[in-house]
């Protein structure tokens, strides 16, 4: 079992991470030339509207009092307000809608690539230095070197202007609108009990998900492929195999439950490129999510918002990662920590 | 392991140790690594032949007026014309010089700044080795392009891509640092170390000269899988906005112009070749790391993201 | 079908540049002729590059918002369809004096909770706009607060429930333009003193009502307003819908996802125009793109010779009609062709190398000399393709020996740097607010300082130097010339002196005039009664989908 003590001091050191992260934020913002007062004002703004608009927001305080301010607001989980979306909404509120959005994309493709990754990388494993195994390797290779601002595009073109039986972007037919209840589009339009609004949501995942799955596929794959040789070469399984099991029976009892402990490591880690991956993928399909949210406000200068994406996403990639150690040590009782 | 304590026959240990590697024999026999270093050297023979034959200011400059606008590939102009009425055939080339030379920079500079983190981390230990490993892990705890597309901002426009190559150092730094960390944690326990300090080596001396030869393998698959992430993320900055001037020949430039302006329009050649390329290089860095990872030492592989 | 192309009924223009505006002509039905709430049903589906960030016109100067709340509200004073003139709206008939304006009001206007529209909900917008002693002040959310009435405005008094009297500080021709604009439409008195937040909700006398928000998918719902006093809607819903890249948005309108779509790119035109399904409609824009000089920074550009040197050796000939694939007219003066302060004498600088050297060469820069030109990334109404622009232009300069850096910004960071002077010279542009020849001349080339003493251009930093003249240009007899048309009453005797302004712009050339853009649209087949408006719209009300 995983010891109280071990996730007791993972989760204290979880404090000064997020400290760290929200320190380093505020140091990028107020070093970047980007200005939120005339961003708000507009071009219209004569000069001393624009001072004004900065002295409303506070930013003409000393920075170390914007710091201390900023600090402890985040430390209350109070994370201002937005200057640009929706001006004066709480941003906790906007993150809240945003959030679901990134969340049930990031799943999907996780879900897409574990499904194709693993049963690939234990193809590639049993039939190691085959042909199968290059033409699974180069492919799944393949996925990750086409950058996805660029593949997001052509599927565009092939199944949207070509085929035309997908839709081009966004998340769900324009005539749709489902009170949101989870944030969750799939969940949503089922709680809503309308079935048109359902399909339409899963014919616009379609594309989307394709894209963050083939990326996250390709890693899964291959973690899958040399774990799995690991264990092949283990003696437990030579053992087994002299006993006159077949090889096939071999990997399915032995081999796999060993070879999955590395697998979930990985996933963690793929899970912070899944959420850079969704910046891209919700760009390139105009999703409305924390990705698009964040390269908008970055645009802005909207300094809260940017502040607290960027918090929620470390924090969601410092808890996954908690999470898969917790997993590894409870799969694997020889690790001591 | 050795004990001697001359420090030329220390030199003479490591290069040994270097030739003696199963590494490089068993990297060249993997198919995938070789495939991969095909493509690699192909794209620097790419990248010379561009930077040689190409005037930088003359495929950058509009050409209205003497090539047609948005032109489809022909014999004339073999990868078609862009919205500019530029020839895009010499800018793909050109293209990959561009990848090469910020990729490069990018890789070594991370490299270099991981090295020193890491090693300084694991020789003084204590305080210094919490202070970088905690900022380590903070850096960390982004993920990576979000890291990269909040810090780009803070270099001045003018920098141009030396913006994204700045802020992709940062992002990568961590890895390098943590790898090399942990393989000089290995090699500073080692008795001969102990016997080396005691003669009165110097540091500098004793950290290059021991740890570096050790962590020589897992440090070059970082830095070769580090390598296609860096081109691939130097263009999704420019992608996003945040990179290259205007006019510039870069792969990540051009498939943004050419996605937003043409694909859809029906000048596909605008994004295709660009992309093309950019694709095929980040490939062939990858199947160089992966092949040097089946060529690693098992131990070492675990080191290795 | 391509069987479509021949039948009558599928209207196809693309106008070309130099044309006025465009007429939609009812190649369809009945369903134009229109009455109270004839609705003929459907649904309208406009697409657009951003979603509003709120729906209070007291709180943006974002356009995007104002397409949508140009459906719900009115203001006091409309601009027409398609025109740059006004016309009536809350207000049926007005007078101006000197400083005296007085409005006779609507009497049967009401808001769409069924509250009647008097001269007390104008007071309280008014006051929640610019009046920081009201209790329910906006705060300093938007710079149109002043710049629409605060500035002008010393008083408004209601006489009776349907007369306004008001009081304006000093003579200000453009004043009802400036009731006009968007951000002036009238808010209801008891929603502004009750708890109603006009950020999520709406509550206005115009044709359309709000039914839903969804801001997680960017989307906006209007049905028909029961209560609306004029000619509309004609159809269902209308909604409002984000889809950012151009691309996408053409891809949609072409498949049928969209009626309507906004903020075409050069290159989606001839995507539209390849469909059978759909076609592009253009109208006359009231904008201008042009490249400004800094003389407060660069000593070169201190020289008319340099700057006529500069716009002659800028090819914005291909500019206009490569760069931006001909959706654009070439400039030659500040104000656009479609206001009455526009010279028509006068023509656009030709591309002559020859002549940009031998200037050059004649005021002592033959060698050349170099500068940076900080540009904004993105398109705009009045640059399609800044970047692309700004890539023209470095290649046009360096053919007379200047080198130009390019310096893109994203437009925030854009925008003040340059408002701060830091630019050698910038690509800028501007949309107009008012449709008034002063909203060009004034904002944008007057310096609102005092000209020093033989030279024509002033400091960045003299105490209150008008930022928004991004030339540091001062020149006196220029400068006389807007003042008397400010103040000027009679329309006639305001064009001519700003004809007179023109010519003199022309000739010191504080600008490189790039170009007016069209106001660009892509429609579906099925839309009727469409009309594409520069100003004050999209006017939405009589529009039917079939």
């Amino acid at each position: 079992m995983v010891s109280k003590r071990f996730i007791a001091k993972r989760l204290l050191l979880l404090g000064p991470v997020l400290f760290g992260v929200a320190t380093v934020v505020f140091a990028i913002l107020h070093l970047s030339p980007g200005d939120p007062a005339i961003a708000i004002a507009g071009e219209r703004a004569s000069q001393e509207f624009v001072e004004q608009v900065r002295s409303d927001l506070g930013l003409t305080d000393p920075l170390w009092e914007q710091y201390v301010r900023f600090i402890r607001d985040t430390a209350t989980l109070d994370f201002g307000e937005s200057y640009q979306v929706r001006r004066g909404t709480a941003v906790g509120d906007i993150l809240a809608d945003r959030l679901p959005i990134t969340i049930e994309l990031a799943v999907l493709g996780q879900i897409a690539g574990l499904l194709f990754g693993l049963p690939l990388g234990i193809l590639s494993a049993v039939k190691k230095d085959t042909l199968t195994d290059h033409f699974s390797r180069v492919g799944a290779l393949t996925g990750i070197s086409v950058p996805i601002y660029w593949s997001g595009p052509l599927l565009i073109l092939l199944f949207a202007q070509v085929l035309g039986i997908l839709p081009t972007s966004g998340r769900i037919g324009s005539t749709y609108f489902i009170d949101s209840k989870t944030g969750f589009i799939l969940i949503d339009t089922l709680l809503a009990g309308n079935l048109a609004a359902f399909q339409s949501a899963a014919l616009h995942l379609v594309m989307p998900v394709i894209v963050l799955g083939v990326y996250s596929m390709a890693f899964i794959s291959r973690m899958m492929r040399s774990s799995m040789l690991e264990v092949i070469r283990q003696d437990y399984m030579r053992t087994a195999r002299a006993k006159g099991q077949g090889a096939k029976t071999t990997v399915m009892k032995h081999g796999l439950r060993n070879a999955f402990i590395p697998v979930i490591t990985i996933i963690g880690i793929q899970f912070g490129s899944m959420l850079g991956g969704s910046v891209l993928t919700e760009t390139v399909f105009e999703i409305n999510g924390i990705g698009t949210l964040l390269v908008s406000a970055i645009n802005k200068s909207d300094y809260p918002v940017v502040q607290a994406t960027v918090l929620v996403f470390a924090f969601m990639y410092t808890i996954v990662n908690l999470l898969v150690d917790i997993t590894y040590s409870v799969l694997d009782p020889r690790i001591d920590q | 392991m050795s004990t001697k304590t001359h420090s030329s026959d220390v030199e003479r240990s490591i290069v040994d140790r270097i030739r003696a590697s199963p590494f490089l024999t068993e990297l060249l026999s993997n198919r995938i690594a070789v495939a991969g270093l095909s493509l690699i050297i192909g794209l620097f023979a790419v990248a010379i032949y561009a930077r040689l034959v190409y005037d930088l200011d003359a495929i950058i400059a509009t050409s209205f007026g003497s090539n047609p606008t948005e032109a489809a590939p022909s014999a004339q102009f073999w990868f078609g014309t862009d919205g500019q009425a530029r020839d895009i055939f010499p800018r793909v080339l050109y293209g990959a010089w561009y990848a090469l030379k910020f990729g490069t920079a990018t890789v070594l500079a991370s490299t270099a700044l991981g090295i020193t983190a890491g090693i300084v981390a694991a020789y003084y230990g204590d305080l210094t080795d919490n202070v970088i490993m905690r900022t380590m892990d903070v850096l960390l705890s982004f993920p990576s392009l979000l890291l990269a597309l909040a810090l780009v901002t803070i270099f001045p426009e003018s920098l141009g891509l030396w913006r994204a190559v700045a802020a992709l150092t940062l992002v990568y730094t961590p890895r390098f640092a943590r790898v090399v960390r942990g393989a000089a944690l290995k090699v500073l326990e080692d008795e001969y170390i102990e016997a080396t300090r005691a003669l009165g080596a110097t540091d500098p001396r004793l950290l290059i000269r021991h740890v570096l030869p050790n962590c020589l393998a897992p440090i070059t698959v970082q830095s070769t899988l580090n390598y296609g992430l860096a081109i691939i993320d130097i263009a999704a900055l420019s992608f996003l906005g945040f990179g290259a001037n205007p006019g510039d020949p870069s792969w990540g430039m051009m498939l943004a112009n050419g996605v937003e302006k043409g694909l859809f329009s029906g000048a596909w050649w605008w994004s295709f070749f660009p992309g093309l390329f950019l694709a095929l290089t980040v490939l062939g860095f990858n199947l160089l790391g992966d092949g040097m990872r089946d060529a690693l030492d098992p131990r070492m592989r675990d080191a290795v993201d | 079908m391509p069987g479509d192309n021949n039948q009558v009924s599928r209207r196809r223009f693309m106008k070309s540049a130099g044309s006025a505006t465009v007429v939609a002509t009812a190649a369809s039905s009945v369903s134009g002729c229109l009455g109270g709430n004839g609705s003929g049903g459907g649904t309208l589906r406009y697409g657009r590059s951003a979603h509003s960030k709120t729906l209070d016109p007291q709180d943006t100067t974002s356009g995007e918002v104002s397409k949508v709340t140009n459906q719900i509200y009115d203001g006091l004073i409309d601009f027409q369809p398609g025109e740059a003139a006004i016309t009536e709206s809350l207000a049926v008939d007005w007078s101006m004096e000197g400083t005296d304006v007085t409005l006779e009001l609507r009497e049967d206007a009401q808001f769409d909770d069924g509250t009647d529209f008097t001269a007390d909900d104008f007071i309280a917008t008014y006051r929640r706009f610019v009046d920081e002693e009201y209790e329910y002040h906006v705060g300093d959310l938007s710079s149109y607060g002043p710049f629409t009435l605060g500035n002008w405005i010393d008083s408004v008094e209601a006489d009776g429930d349907y007369m306004l009297n008001i009081t304006l500080t000093d003579p200000y021709a453009p004043f009802l333009r400036n009731l006009a604009m968007f951000a002036a439409v009238v808010l209801p008195q008891d929603a502004i003193e009750g708890d109603f937040d006009f950020a999520t909700n709406a509550n206005g006398t115009g044709p359309f009502q709000l039914d839903k928000l969804d801001n997680s998918n960017g989307k906006i719902k209007l049905t028909p307003n029961d209560n609306y006093w004029g000619d509309g809607p004609n159809v269902d819903q209308l909604l409002f819908l984000e889809r950012g890249q151009n691309s996408t948005r053409t891809q949609a309108l072409i498949e049928g996802e969209l009626e309507i779509i906004d903020n075409l790119g050069p290159n989606n035109i001839g995507q539209v125009e390849d469909s059978d399904a759909a076609e592009v409609q253009s109208g006359e824009g009231i904008n201008i793109g042009y490249m400004s000089f800094n003389q407060s920074r660069v000593e070169a550009f201190r020289d008319s010779r340099v700057r006529r040197a500069i716009s002659y050796a800028i090819d914005t000939e291909s500019i206009v009609s490569e760069v931006y694939s001909g959706i654009a007219k070439q400039a030659d003066q500040p104000c656009p062709p479609a206001l009455f302060g526009h010279n028509d004498d006068l023509s656009p600088y030709p591309h002559d190398t020859e002549k940009a050297q031998s200037l050059l060469e004649d005021a002592g820069y033959g060698d050349g000399f170099s500068f940076d030109l900080t540009t904004f990334q993105n398109a705009r109404g009045y640059n399609p393709a800044p970047m692309s622009t700004a890539e023209s232009i470095r290649t046009n300069l360096r053919e007379i020996g200047i080198e130009v850096e390019i310096d893109d910004r994203q437009f925030s960071d854009y925008l003040t740097y340059t408002s701060e002077g830091k630019h050698d010279a910038s690509l800028a542009g501007w949309y107009t607010d008012n449709a008034d020849p002063d909203n060009f001349y004034y904002v944008l080339l007057h310096p609102q300082v005092e000209s020093p003493e033989g030279q024509d251009w002033v400091d960045w930093d003299t105490e209150g130097y008008n930022t928004s003249n991004r030339t540091a240009w001062a020149n006196q007899e220029f400068m006389d010339l807007i003042e008397d048309a400010q103040q000027a009453s009679d329309k006639d005797k305001r064009a001519e002196l700003y004809h007179e302004a023109a010519q003199l712009a022309y000739d010191e050339a504080p600008w490189v005039y790039i170009d007016y853009a069209d106001e660009i649209r892509g429609v579906r087949n099925t839309v009727n009664n469409y009309e594409v408006s520069a100003i004050g719209g999209p006017h939405l009300h009589l529009v039917d989908v079939e």
